[in-house]
């Protein structure tokens, strides 16, 4: 009916649509390709929109024992390093191609090129090289993976608590300063983190709470307490009453009510609260630098990393993937609610 | 007398249940909302002084240039990202095959980690990276270009396409939201009435689509006056200053001098009333609106 388009604004829209798609999912694939990327990949031009898990070189014997190694980045084979020493061609083939193959190996391989002359090798890469490389190069990285973890499970304990509680009391009761503490819940939420962090650490410091995971939290909480009173309350309102008041018929208290009855109800809404608390404890640097020193943050660690390893930036791609991977799954579990409370979109 | 004890009781009940949100934010909130106003307004020796905070920020490094940049990035990439989320929620909202695989795919950048898309770009605008790779695979471009090196404008534009890039899915998701939840109805009665596409977008889907666009578009400003992140990790302090970006600035690389405390102190403050301020302007702006709009 209404709808129809004639030909020219169907290609119009299949146009624009694939572009989209087209924007969105190629920086992904480089970017995936960056995190198994060896060093001289990230050198290399054209880039490869699919990642390589072999890396190919050309070796050629010379008389004194020594292999001449030859690698192909994009302009031809180039000459990279000459040398007869295990160690040092190991160390070679594991920093610049991520293969780790015992040097002994290597040259055991190279050594048929002594009776056929020059040859192509192909290696598959160790393709977890970059995630172990961020382990083991960025400083805290481990213990920061476990900060992270329970700055994440404070910050939704104090949201969750605290917050859902105030959304059950502002659906159930009415009473005469609802409108202002409403509004005044809206201020807190919009209120801009990075006004409040300077002072809170003056404050965490005074409560001898400075550099500590809960300290982080309690900053962590406050956008999110608000932001689990609206949409649980939202929900409250939703479960009728009748149900709870049948409850209490039958002789639960208010508590046993709310426990049994309502809480399981409102499920939804807390985990969709719970998991906006987990997004933003999970993605915040700046909070993190102001407030810690020692217990830092995945997100603090790799956003250092970034400042820090100029030519080991894949290293700091593949620590930020193990950030995604938790921000990925939780943000797909969410997006219904995110549907229904478009307010806790953007953190 | 047992039945005005319950009424009392009921009375303060919601307060008493509501104790933690207020204890919680008495302490954590207004406690360094306050002691942050209180370290604006006295100088290095604790006395009190109105001005000389200010004029110290003034007189810092880039200021002058992060307001600028600020205001730039915060006008231009909401009115992109609208514009860019109103197009695709209209297109994605119509019915055809494969719409649903379209809108998860449009809705993954929303998913991905400052960090991680700060990573993403860096990696892609480099000489060698793989924002030319696609440029010449396209024949956009004859020479790579090191974007890297952008200055002034063109790094805030940068910065600009970069948000573009994680920040349009989730407004889009809003604005489909408030599309699907439409009732057809309307647009079929308008239609029969005679009205033409353009008029039934402008006089019915527009109109219908504005709660979730003022609180969308409230929630986008008030994130872009805060950018500083993704300018800090793609391409350093300094090269693109924004308001947030010196406050960092002052935390993380200049830390424990007088000065930069108070600059730090000064410019959060700057930036908060600033925050509020725009808040409300855009409030009364868009409530204004609606009065025309209604008196039409």
């Amino acid at each position: 009916m209404m709808d129809k388009l004639n030909i020219i604004q169907k290609a119009v829209v299949a146009i624009i649509l694939t572009a989209m798609a087209f924007i969105v999912v190629v920086p992904l694939l480089f970017f995936l390709n960056t995190t198994f990327a060896s060093d001289v990949e990230m050198s290399a031009f054209p880039k490869p929109i699919l990642p390589k898990m072999t890396v190919t070189v050309k070796v050629v014997p010379h008389e004194d024992g020594q292999y001449e190694v030859f690698y192909d980045s994009g302009g031809g084979y180039r000459s990279i390093i000459t040398t007869k020493n295990p160690v040092k061609l190991e160390n070679h083939f594991r920093r610049q191609y991520s293969v780790t193959i015992p040097g002994e190996k290597l040259l055991e391989d190279f050594s048929r090129t002594r009776e056929s002359g020059p040859a192509e090798f192909t290696y598959v890469k160790s393709i977890f090289y970059n995630f172990r490389q961020f382990f083991a190069i960025v400083n805290n990285s481990l213990p920061a993976l476990k900060n992270s973890i329970i700055a994440s499970l404070y910050t939704i304990l104090i949201s969750l608590s605290i917050g859902s509680l105030a959304g059950y009391v502002m659906a159930r009761y009415s009473f005469r300063l609802k409108s202002v503490i409403n509004v005044s819940l809206l201020i807190v939420r919009m209120f801009p983190v990075v006004g409040i962090s300077i002072p809170m650490a003056v404050l965490l410091i005074r409560f001898g709470l400075f550099d500590t995971l809960l300290g982080l939290s309690l900053l962590y909480s406050i956008p999110n307490i608000a932001l689990t009173a609206w949409i649980t309350s939202s929900i409250f309102i939703g479960i009728s009453k009748e149900l709870e008041e049948a409850s209490m018929v039958f002789g639960a208290n208010r508590f046993q009510t709310f426990m049994r009855i309502t809480l399981p109800l409102a499920f939804p809404a807390l985990a969709a609260s719970s998991m906006y608390a987990f997004l933003t404890a999970w993605n915040d640097t700046i909070s993190a630098l102001i407030l810690t020193n020692r217990n830092q943050t995945l997100a603090l660690v790799v956003y250092k990393a970034i400042g820090t390893t100029s030519s080991g930036i894949q290293y700091a791609a593949a620590g930020s993937v193990i950030l995604i991977l938790p921000a990925l799954v939780f943000t797909f579990i969410i997006r219904k609610y995110v549907n229904q409370m478009w307010g806790g979109v953007e953190f | 007398m047992s039945k005005s004890g319950v009424s009392h009781t009921k009375k303060i009940m919601p307060y008493l249940l509501l104790s933690p949100v207020f204890i919680y934010y008495a302490v954590f909130w207004l406690t360094p909302v306050i002691s942050g106003m209180v370290e604006v307004f006295t100088d290095a020796n604790g006395k009190i002084t109105l001005l000389e905070n200010f004029i110290l920020m003034f007189e810092s490094d880039l200021f002058g240039e992060s307001v600028l940049n600020t205001a730039t990035f915060a006008a231009i990439s909401v009115v992109l990202q609208y514009f860019l989320a109103l197009l695709l929620a209209v297109l994605l909202n119509r019915k055809f095959k494969g719409a649903k695989l379209l809108t998860f795919a449009a809705m993954i950048p929303m998913a991905i980690t400052p960090t991680a898309v700060a990573i993403l770009w860096k990696t892609g605008l480099v000489k060698e990276g793989w924002v030319n790779t696609v440029l010449l695979f396209l024949n956009l471009i004859e020479e790579p270009i090191v974007f890297l090196n952008a200055e002034g404008f063109m790094a805030v534009l940068l910065i600009i396409l970069i948000d573009t890039w994680t920040v349009t899915p989730s407004v889009m998701i809003i604005l489909l939201a408030g599309l699907q939840g439409m009732q057809k109805e309307l647009k079929e009665a308008a239609y029969t009435f005679g009205a033409g596409k353009w008029r039934i977008f402008t006089d019915i889907t527009l109109p219908i689509l504005k709660p979730s666009i003022i609180t969308s578009v409230i929630l986008r400003l008030i994130a872009a006056i805060q950018v500083w992140a993704i300018a800090v990790m793609v391409l350093g302090f300094g090269r693109a200053p924004f308001l947030v970006e010196r406050i960092a600035f002052y935390v993380d690389v200049v830390p424990g001098i007088g000065t930069s405390e108070k600059i730090a102190f000064t410019l959060s403050f700057t930036t908060t009333v600033i925050v509020l301020l725009v808040t409300v302007l855009y409030l009364k702006v868009s409530k204004y609106g609606t009065g025309v709009r209604g008196n039409r």
